[in-house]
C-alpha cells in the first residue's frame, strides 16, 4: 500500500518516455551543432535545402584555408558555445515544463481532490479510463520513436535554416537556444498533460519520486542509446518499453471498468457499504463475477498491489474487467495493424495502402536506378532525380 | 365447513367434563394504526381491531380458535410453547404442520390445554412468513386454579413488549434477503412498543393523553401505565412478542423476583433487571411501595447490539410508568450504567425433572454467509432451511413405512424415535445473540459455553451429567460465539420446527425440523386430522402427500427448493478460462507490437527524411499560398 502510494508505475513510464524523446531531440541538435560548425551542411544537396541554407553556407565560407589551427580552436569554442546554448535552451524548457506540471498538480490536489472523496470508485474509474486511453496513444506512438532521430534531424535543420531566411542573421545567433527550448518545452508540456491525466486518480505523493526516477532513467537510457547503440537496438528497447506500457494501460482500462462496476455495486448496497470491502463472500457482487480469491487483494496487500499496478491484477475479476482487458489488447492489435498498413509497410491479404503502393513503386524505381547507375555511372542524375535523400549518398559523394 | 361445527363437539366429547374456550379470530388488516405515535401504518389485527385481544384460558379448559384469514396472504396461528399432545398439525407452523390458511378460509386450532399439564405465560402469533411482525400476536395466559405462587400476589398484569417497524414485513424481508444486503443487516426497528393487559383486555391510555384513534383503547409506551396500590404485590407477566430486538426490563424504585420463565414455575429469585429475548416470557413478583408520593418509571430498552447501526432518529428505549396516584409526579431514575443478562441456567424449576442421560447428540452449528446468489442466508450444518413443498407432518402421515427415512423430509430434518433423549448442541458461529425455540417441547438447559471452540474450560465447560433439576424452557438465547446444550425427551410425536425466533433469521433459513416417531404420528392421527387441512393445501396447489418434494419415495427429492449454497471461491473453470483468454490476447498483443516494429517493411532513414520533408513542404506550400494571397490583397 505504502509503496504504491509513493511510486506510480504509470507516471514513471510516461516521464521516462517523454524524457527519452527530449534526449533524442537534444542529441540531434548537438549533432547539428557540429555539422554547422564544421561546415558539413553542404551535404544537404537537395536543391531546396541548399537554397535555404545559404546564410549558413556563408558562415562556413568565412573560414579560409591556411589558418587551420586557429580555425580549429575557434570551431571548438564555437561548438562549446553553441552546445551551451542548446543545453541552456533545453534546461530552461525543462524547468518551465516542470513548473507547469508542479502548478497543475498543486492546483489539482489542493482544489479538486475533494471531488472524488464521496464516490471514490466512480472518480477512480474515470481517471483510470483517461489514463489508459492516454497510455494507449502514447504506447502506440512510442513505437515510432526509432524514427524520431531522423525526423527531428530534418525538422530541426529546416527550422534552423528558416530562422535565417525569415528573421535575418541576428536571430540566428539565438536559434540554437530557442529551438531546443521550444522542443523540450513541447515534450515537457506533453509529459505534463500525460502525467496530469494519469495522476488524476492517484495520490499526490506518488508523483514526484516516479517522475524524477522516470526522468533520470530517460536521460540515462537516451544517452546510452545514442552514444553506443544502433537503431535496431533502439527498436528492441522500444518494443520492450511499449509492451510494458501497454500492459499497464490494459490493466488500467480493466481497472476502470472494474471501478465503475464496484461503484454501481456500492450504490446498490447504499448504507450497507461499510459491510463490503475485504475479501470473501459479501465483499463483491456475485453477479458477473468471473473469479474471486479469498486472498491476494491488491488494495490491501502490497505485493499484489504492485502486480495490480503493472498487470492490472485483481482478486475479484468481473466479466467487465476481463472483457475490457481483452478488448484493450485487441484495440492495440487493430491499431498497430492499421498503422503498419497505412504506413505502407505491410499488405492486408491482397490489399495495399496508398503509402504501400508509393513505397513499392519507389523501391522498384530505385532498384531500376541502381541497375542504371551500375550501367552509366550517372551520379548527378541520381542525386537530383531521386526523391530519396539518403544520408549515405552525400558521404559517397564527398569520398 | 362441517368441521367447524363438528370439532368443538368432538373436543367436548373426548376427555370427561372439560370446558372449551372458543374464540373466533377473523384475521384482518387494520388501517392507519399508529401505536407509537410516530407513523400511521397498516397492521394485521383480529376482528378489525389491533392489537389482537389477549387470550386467557383456565387450565381446566381446552382452547379452540377459529382463525379465518381475511388478508391477502397466507396466514396461520401458532400457540407458542404449547405441546398439542401429539397433534402437531395444530401447531400452526407453515411448511411444517400445515400449508397456510388461504385467504377466505378458516382453520380451527384446537389447543388441548386441559390435558397438556401446562400453565403460565405463553403467546400466540402468526407463523406464516412473517405476518406476526405486522401485528398478529397476543399474550396467551394459562391460569391454573392452584397457581404455585397464587397466594403470593394480589393481582397480575401482562406486559407486552415488542420492537416496531413502520414498513410492512414483506417489504422488509425483500430488502433483507437481497443482493443489495450481502452483509445480512437485519431491518432496524423504527421504535418499540410496551403495552399492558389484565383479565383479557388491554389497559387504556393515561387519561388526558391523546392517542391515535385506531388504537385509542390501548395505552402504549409513555401513555401506558400500571395502576398500583400501596403495599400490594403484583405478578407481572413480561412477554417479548417482537421480531428482532431483545429487551432489558426494569422498574425504577421496585424490586423484582422471578417466579416463572416460559411457563416453567421456578423458585423465587430476586433480579434487578431482566433480559428478555424475542419470544421469551418471565413472570416477576413486584411489591408495591407503601407511599403514593411518586409514580415510577418502567423501562424497556431494546438491546441494540444486534442492530447494524442505531439511527439517530430512533429511540430504542421505552419508558412507561407505575401510577400510585394521578396527582403524583413521575420519577425516572438516572440511566443504568450497564445492562445485565438474566442467567436462566441458574433458575430452578418448582416441578423437579432430573436430567436423563442422552441417547442421541445432535450438533447444530449455525452461522450466516453471503451465498452464491449474492444474498445473505443463515445455515445450520451448512444447510439453509427452506420450507419443504409438502409440510413435514403430511409427509409423515403419507409416507407409510418410508416415513422413518430422514432423507425424505429434506436435508434440514432429523427423524427421532419415541423416547429418545436428545441433546442438541447448538453452536453460534455468529457474533449476535440468537433465541432458539423448539416447538412442542420444553428443553432442559444442560450446558452453556461462552466460546464453544475454546479449550479453556472456563469458557467451554464440559457437560455435567446427573443434574438433578436443570432449568427448562421453550426459547433459549445463545450468545455470539457460544453454544448451548439443550436436552429433551422425545415423547411428543409430531413434526416440530426448531428455529431462531428472530423473524428475519427464520426467513433466511435458521431452522431445522424434528420428526418425532413418524409411525406413532400415523397411528395416533387415525381419524383425528381435520379434512380442511388437506383441502386448504389443495386450494393453494400444494401436494398433501409424499416426501418433502411431494414424491411417494424415501429418497427422490427432485424439485425440492434448496439453497442457496456457499460461494465457491478461487480458480473455477470460468476463471481459468478467462485468465487464459487474458494471457492469450496479451501475448497476441505483444507479438503484434514486435511484428509492427521489427518484422518487415522497415522504413529507412532516407525514407523518413523524405516523408518529413514532404510534410513540411506540404505545409509550407499552403503557407506560401496564403502568404501570396495576402501580398496580392
Amino acid at each position: 500500500m505504502a509503496a504504491q502510494n509513493l511510486f506510480s508505475v504509470s507516471i514513471f513510464f510516461i516521464v521516462f518516455r517523454e524524457s527519452l524523446e527530449a534526449v533524442i531531440i537534444v542529441s540531434v541538435l548537438l549533432g547539428l551543432v557540429e555539422q554547422i560548425v564544421h561546415g558539413d551542411t553542404e551535404q544537404f544537396s537537395a536543391p531546396q535545402i541548399t537554397e535555404q541554407y545559404q546564410p549558413a553556407n556563408n558562415n562556413g565560407e568565412i573560414t579560409t584555408p591556411g589558418e587551420e589551427e586557429s580555425d580549429a580552436t575557434i570551431k571548438r569554442r564555437l561548438i562549446r558555445k553553441l552546445r551551451m546554448q542548446v543545453f541552456a535552451g533545453a534546461g530552461i524548457g525543462l524547468l518551465v515544463s516542470f513548473a507547469l506540471g508542479a502548478a497543475f498538480i498543486a492546483v489539482w490536489f489542493t482544489k479538486a481532490s475533494d471531488l472524488w472523496l464521496k464516490a471514490e470508485n466512480l472518480w477512480e474509474g474515470i481517471f483510470e479510463l483517461i489514463a489508459s486511453l492516454m497510455i494507449f496513444v502514447m504506447g502506440i506512438t512510442m513505437l515510432k520513436l526509432d524514427r524520431a532521430k531522423a525526423k527531428w534531424r530534418v525538422k530541426l535543420q529546416r527550422a534552423f535554416s528558416e530562422q535565417h531566411v525569415d528573421s535575418g542573421v541576428r536571430t540566428g545567433k539565438w536559434v540554437l537556444f530557442i529551438l531546443p527550448m521550444i522542443t523540450v518545452l513541447r515534450e515537457g508540456i506533453e509529459a505534463v498533460v500525460f502525467v496530469g491525466g494519469v495522476a488524476l486518480g492517484q495520490p499526490a505523493k506518488s508523483i514526484p519520486i516516479a517522475a524524477i526516477v522516470g526522468l533520470a532513467c530517460g536521460l540515462i537510457c537516451g544517452y546510452f542509446i545514442y552514444q553506443f547503440a544502433s537503431r535496431s537496438t533502439l527498436t528492441i528497447f522500444l518494443i520492450v518499453m511499449t509492451n510494458l506500457i501497454l500492459l499497464i494501460g490494459a490493466g488500467l482500462f480493466s481497472k476502470a471498468v472494474w471501478s465503475f462496476q464496484e461503484n454501481a455495486f456500492n450504490d446498490l448496497l447504499g448504507a450497507d457499504v461499510d459491510d463490503s470491502g475485504g475479501n470473501g463472500p459479501g465483499s463483491y457482487n456475485v453477479l458477473g463475477s468471473v473469479w474471486h480469491l479469498d486472498c491476494c487483494n491488491p488494495e490491501t496487500d502490497l505485493s499484489w498491489g504492485i502486480f495490480n499496478a503493472i498487470l492490472g491484477w485483481t482478486n475479484s475479476a468481473t466479466q467487465g474487467s476481463v472483457l475490457s482487458y481483452v478488448f484493450y489488447w485487441l484495440m492495440v492489435v487493430v491499431a498497430l495493424v492499421r498503422m503498419k498498413f497505412k504506413e505502407g509497410r505491410t499488405k492486408l491479404l491482397w490489399l495495399e495502402s496508398a503509402a504501400g503502393t508509393r513505397r513499392r513503386l519507389a523501391s522498384e524505381k530505385q532498384a531500376e536506378d541502381t541497375a542504371d547507375e551500375k550501367g552509366s555511372h550517372n551520379l548527378p542524375l541520381s542525386a537530383t532525380e531521386s526523391p530519396v535523400i539518403s544520408e549515405a549518398l552525400p558521404t559517397e559523394i564527398t569520398q | 365447513m362441517w368441521c367447524r361445527q363438528l370439532l368443538p363437539l368432538l373436543a367436548l366429547l373426548s376427555p370427561a367434563l372439560a370446558g372449551v374456550q372458543e374464540l373466533w379470530w377473523n384475521v384482518t388488516y387494520v388501517q392507519n394504526a399508529n401505536p407509537d405515535g410516530l407513523f400511521e401504518r397498516r397492521v394485521i389485527g383480529v376482528n378489525g381491531t389491533w392489537p389482537p385481544p389477549p387470550i386467557e384460558v383456565s387450565t381446566n379448559d381446552s382452547l379452540l380458535v377459529h382463525v379465518t384469514n381475511n388478508i391477502d396472504q397466507l396466514a396461520t396461528l401458532h400457540h407458542h410453547g404449547m405441546y398439542f399432545n401429539s397433534t402437531s398439525w395444530m401447531d400452526g407452523a407453515m411448511g411444517v404442520s400445515q400449508c397456510g390458511i388461504p385467504p377466505g378460509q378458516t382453520f380451527d386450532y384446537v389447543v388441548p390445554i386441559n390435558t397438556s399439564g401446562q400453565v403460565g405465560t405463553y403467546w400466540a402469533h402468526g407463523h406464516s412468513n412473517g405476518i406476526y411482525v405486522d401485528g398478529l400476536r397476543a399474550p396467551l395466559l394459562l391460569h391454573s386454579p392452584n397457581e404455585t405462587y397464587g397466594a403470593d400476589y394480589d393481582a397480575e398484569f401482562t406486559i407486552s413488549m415488542s420492537d416496531w417497524y413502520h414498513q410492512e414485513q414483506p417489504a422488509l424481508s425483500k430488502a433483507f434477503i437481497n443482493i443489495a444486503n450481502p452483509g445480512g443487516a437485519e431491518p432496524i426497528p423504527n421504535s418499540a412498543l410496551v403495552y399492558f393487559s389484565q383479565n383479557g383486555s388491554y389497559l387504556p391510555p393515561i387519561p388526558g393523553s391523546s392517542p391515535s384513534p385506531v388504537t385509542s383503547a390501548v395505552g402504549f409506551n409513555e401513555n401506558a401505565t400500571l395502576p398500583f396500590e400501596p403495599g400490594k404485590t403484583y405478578r407481572l407477566r413480561i412477554i417479548n412478542l417482537g421480531a428482532f430486538a431483545g429487551f432489558y426490563f426494569w422498574i425504577d424504585g421496585h424490586d423484582m423476583r422471578i417466579i416463572e420463565a416460559d411457563g416453567t414455575d421456578i423458585q423465587e429469585q430476586p433480579v434487578d433487571m431482566l433480559s428478555v429475548s424475542v419470544a421469551q416470557r418471565y413472570s416477576v413478583l413486584v411489591t408495591a411501595r407503601n407511599d403514593t408520593s411518586s409514580n415510577w418509571a418502567i423501562h424497556a430498552n431494546m438491546d441494540t447490539t444486534m442492530f447494524d447501526k442505531v439511527p439517530s432518529n430512533i429511540n430504542p428505549n421505552v419508558t412507561s410508568s407505575i401510577t400510585y396516584s394521578t396527582s403524583s409526579n413521575l420519577t425516572i431514575l438516572s440511566p443504568v450504567s450497564s445492562y445485565t443478562t438474566t442467567n436462566d441456567s441458574a433458575l430452578v424449576p418448582i416441578d423437579i425433572e432430573p436430567a436423563i442421560p442422552p441417547t442421541n447428540t445432535i450438533q447444530l452449528a449455525f452461522n450466516f454467509q453471503t451465498m452464491n446468489d449474492g444474498t445473505n442466508h443463515a445455515y445450520i450444518n451448512d444447510v439453509v432451511y427452506n420450507p419443504p413443498v409438502v409440510p413435514a407432518i403430511m409427509s409423515a402421515l403419507s409416507l407409510g413405512e418410508n416415513a422413518t427415512s430422514q432423507v425424505a423430509y429434506g436435508p434440514y430434518s432429523f427423524v427421532i424415535n419415541y423416547g429418545d433423549v436428545i441433546d442438541l448442541v447448538v453452536q453460534n458461529g455468529d457474533t449476535g445473540k440468537h433465541p432458539f425455540h423448539l416447538h412442542g417441547y420444553k428443553m432442559q438447559i444442560m450446558n452453556r459455553a461462552t466460546q464453544y471452540n475454546s479449550s479453556d474450560p472456563s469458557l467451554n465447560p464440559p457437560l455435567i451429567e446427573g443434574q438433578a433439576n436443570p432449568m427448562r424452557r421453550d426459547t433459549v438465547a445463545i450468545t455470539g460465539g457460544g453454544s448451548v446444550t439443550l436436552r429433551f425427551v422425545a415423547n411428543n410425536p409430531g413434526a416440530w420446527i426448531f428455529h431462531c425466533h428472530v423473524e428475519w433469521h427464520l426467513e433466511s433459513g435458521l431452522a431445522v425440523q424434528f420428526i418425532t416417531a413418524p409411525l406413532l404420528i400415523q397411528e395416533q392421527a387415525q381419524g383425528r386430522v381435520p379434512a380442511f387441512m388437506f383441502e386448504q393445501c389443495s386450494a393453494i396447489g400444494v401436494p398433501t402427500s409424499g416426501n418433502a418434494a411431494g414424491h411417494a419415495s424415501a429418497t427422490d427429492l427432485s424439485g425440492l427448493p434448496l439453497g442457496p449454497w456457499f460461494q465457491e471461491l478461487g480458480w473455477l473453470a470460468k476463471g481459468i478460462w478467462a485468465m487464459a483468454g487474458c494471457v492469450l490476447t496479451t501475448v497476441i498483443g505483444i507479438l503484434t507490437v514486435v511484428w509492427y516494429s521489427a518484422m518487415g517493411g522497415t522504413i529507412s532513414e532516407e525514407e523518413i527524411e523524405e516523408q518529413v520533408l514532404q510534410r513540411i513542404e506540404a505545409k509550407k506550400r499552403k503557407g506560401k499560398f496564403f502568404g501570396l494571397l495576402k501580398k496580392k490583397t
